[in-house]
């Protein structure tokens, strides 16, 4: 029972932190399919620098880097010239995925993974049984992912950003009327977004692991969108729904050990796919009600190019 | 039509744009572009059995492809074609091994109506859900897509597996031989008649019948063609059936066509990469059908390009991925010509 705590911890920090990712650039309006793309690029830099210097920290700064470089792009797409936010997206994806794989056989003549010496430091070690093996061995960024979904929570609550932003994402005609430039808005949301999925990829690669592999982050990017949804798009509820997938994942891999007597473990990896779907119908049926969120809505799917 | 040349022109443009990107990464990288350019016509027409290979990996990108242009058309959003593509193979594949002693064009017929009616369901419940109660179509398919990959995943992993399968990835048993309607090239006169008739009957679907016009007119304005008296919900959830019913037929080409067993997560990007097909296609019939062979031409030459270049697969992904992120760049510019700047607020 402590390991499958212990693994739904880990299995649930870079979904919570990608969620609160999610969570930004939903509240600035944007229907993000992309985090997958920027998780995975972000698994990928922190491996290929953090190997290539011999230094973690220099590895994620770079990841950091990368990830909002590319959503400053992203911003640039759907914003300026106007493409459509959610092809955009699933076109954001792709090049990470595939950008990260190529990049993989092209630069370092591998395929599949990748294996680093580098590591994220680990601040509670040693535990091998008892209550002790929930905490331990968590890379360090487990243990500041809460202070980051608390900060985030602050800043979208208690801020002048977090307010804008609540405006564009809403109502973007009366933002606009207030003074606010929606896009700017937005750029600055997708930046946060960016930073905020290279995190979650580090955690991915470097964080349990050791090793880049092609494809790693398997949907989690997904996942963590659906985290956004299912948490309501605010930040605490996120990162619980994120807590609850990780722990999907937890009960997935240990019936995937006793596989003969249990619930064969496709069926509980649908959960939370399953769950999503009715997340979203019953989101949907309650927000009908409320004329207002319509706009931003719109603005947010246009389905009518 | 100055307007639909404009459309195509900046189509072309923007493939182009992101064909030129993707080139300059693999010269950054140190790939030699002519090369690979030489690889890419003789992997996708040239070489020996490449033309063939092409249509073999037209065909799915057209089928799923064509059910992404009557969901676009509709303004439905339906981005959960993989799954649909792969309960579509699922059905067909326990249909073919549960009914193994049956005459022959029955069991081909039952599969591929097994096949249809699967893919209709995994579209039909996202559309209901958006019909009925508004909910978001994008998520809902997209679920509905994830799922779908875990029910094939399930089947030949658990019941359907291949007892005597060495590989690494799980796979089913093989279905007889006398099923097939293609050999393991997966092209045949049979295949292709099929897969030429369902595109004429989208094409006089989409172009001229009132139901097609119906769907368009409620893609372009939802409000408007409610008020014109269409049943919007009866469209909708028309449109969505044929959408899915279109990419769980493309399953069932795959599975008695090339396929003839399934492979956990087979032809993993056919579903994305038919959105592109569809987007790059102009969500025209025949659009499509040019990019369609297009694109199956490009996923039949990464499969030969090892031979000439060292190019590792996923650059394809890549190359999907540029196209997708840029081809949109020019509808919203044509909706702001059309004034749609005083009604709405405009990102940007």
């Amino acid at each position: 029972m402590e390991q499958v705590l212990a693994t739904t911890l880990r299995s649930a920090a870079p979904l919570v932190l990608v969620a609160t990712a999610g969570v930004f650039a939903f509240r600035a309006g944007i229907f993000h399919l992309g985090l997958e793309g920027l998780m995975i690029s972000g698994a990928f830099t922190t491996v290929a620098i953090g190997d290539a210097t011999g230094s973690v920290e220099l590895g994620i700064l770079a990841a950091i880097g990368v990830c909002m470089a590319l959503s400053a792009v992203y911003w640039w797409v759907i914003g300026p010239l106007g493409a459509n936010v959610i092809i955009a997206g699933l076109g954001l994806t792709s090049i990470g995925l595939g950008g990260t794989a190529f990049a993989l056989g092209a630069i370092f003549d591998l395929r599949g993974s990748m294996f680093t010496d580098v590591v994220l430091p680990r601040p509670v070690r040693g535990a091998t049984s008892g209550p002790g093996v929930i905490i331990s061995e968590h890379s360090i960024l487990v243990w500041i992912t809460p202070l980051i979904v608390l900060v985030a929570w602050i800043v979208l609550r208690r801020s002048r950003f977090g307010l804008r932003l609540a405006a564009v994402g809403e109502y973007p005609f009366a933002a606009r009327s207030a003074g606010v430039n929606p896009s700017i808005v937005r750029l600055q949301a997708l930046l946060i977004s960016g930073a905020l999925c290279a995190l979650g990829g580090a955690e991915l690669s470097v964080g349990t692991l050791r090793n880049f592999t092609e494809n790693m982050t398997n949907g989690r990017g997904f996942i963590a969108f659906v985290a956004v949804i299912f948490g309501a798009w605010h930040p605490i509820g996120a990162a619980l729904a994120g807590l609850f997938f990780g722990f999907a994942d937890a009960i997935g891999i240990q019936s995937q050990i006793n596989i003969t007597e249990r619930v064969p473990r496709e069926f509980v990896l649908m959960i939370p796919f399953v769950l999503t779907i009715f997340a979203v119908w019953l989101g949907g049926l309650w927000r009908r009600r409320t004329l207002e969120a319509e706009a931003g809505y719109a603005e947010l799917r246009e389905p009518d190019y | 039509m100055t307007g639909g040349l404009q459309r195509a022109a900046s189509t072309v443009l923007l493939v182009v744009v992101s064909f030129l990107l993707t080139a300059l990464i693999l010269w950054v990288s140190g790939y030699r572009v002519g090369t690979v350019l030489s690889g890419i016509i003789q992997g996708s027409i040239t070489a020996t059995g490449a033309a063939t290979s092409t249509i073999r990996w037209t065909i799915p990108l057209l089928l799923i492809g064509l059910g992404v242009v009557i969901g676009f058309r509709a303004g439905f959003f339906n981005i959960g074609g993989q799954g649909q593509f792969y309960v579509g193979a699922c059905s067909a594949l326990v249909v073919s091994l549960g009914w193994r002693e049956g005459p022959v064009p029955l069991v081909i017929m039952c599969g591929m109506i097994a096949a249809i009616l699967a893919g209709m369901a995994w579209s039909l419940l996202p559309g209901y859900l958006r019909v009925q109660f508004g909910t978001d179509e994008v998520l809902t398919t997209l679920m509905m897509s994830f799922i779908g990959a875990l029910v094939l995943q399930y089947l030949t992993a658990g019941p359907l597996r291949n007892p005597s399968g060495t590989g690494q990835t799980a796979a089913s048993e093989r279905i007889p031989e006398a099923f097939r309607i293609t050999d393991s090239s997966g092209v045949s006169v049979t295949a292709l008649l099929l897969v030429g008739g369902v595109a004429v009957l989208v094409w006089l679907l989409l172009e001229r019948t009132r139901f097609g016009l119906t769907m368009t007119l409620v893609g372009r304005n939802p409000t408007m063609a409610r008020w014109q008296g269409i049943d919007v919900r009866r469209v909708g959830l028309g449109t969505f059936a044929l959408s899915g019913a279109l990419s769980g037929l493309a399953g069932a080409v795959e599975l008695y066509g090339p396929g003839a067993r399934l492979v956990t997560g087979f032809s993993p990007e056919v579903g994305f990469t038919a959105v592109v097909v569809a987007l790059v296609g102009m969500l025209s019939v025949w659009g499509t059908v040019v990019a369609a062979v297009f694109f199956g031409g490009l996923q039949s030459a990464i499969l030969f390009l090892p031979i000439v270049t060292d190019l590792p697969p996923p650059a394809l992904v890549l190359l999907h991925g540029m196209v997708a992120f840029l081809v949109t760049i020019k509808f919203r510019a044509v909706r702001r010509r059309r004034g749609g700047l005083a009604a709405k607020p405009v990102a940007g």
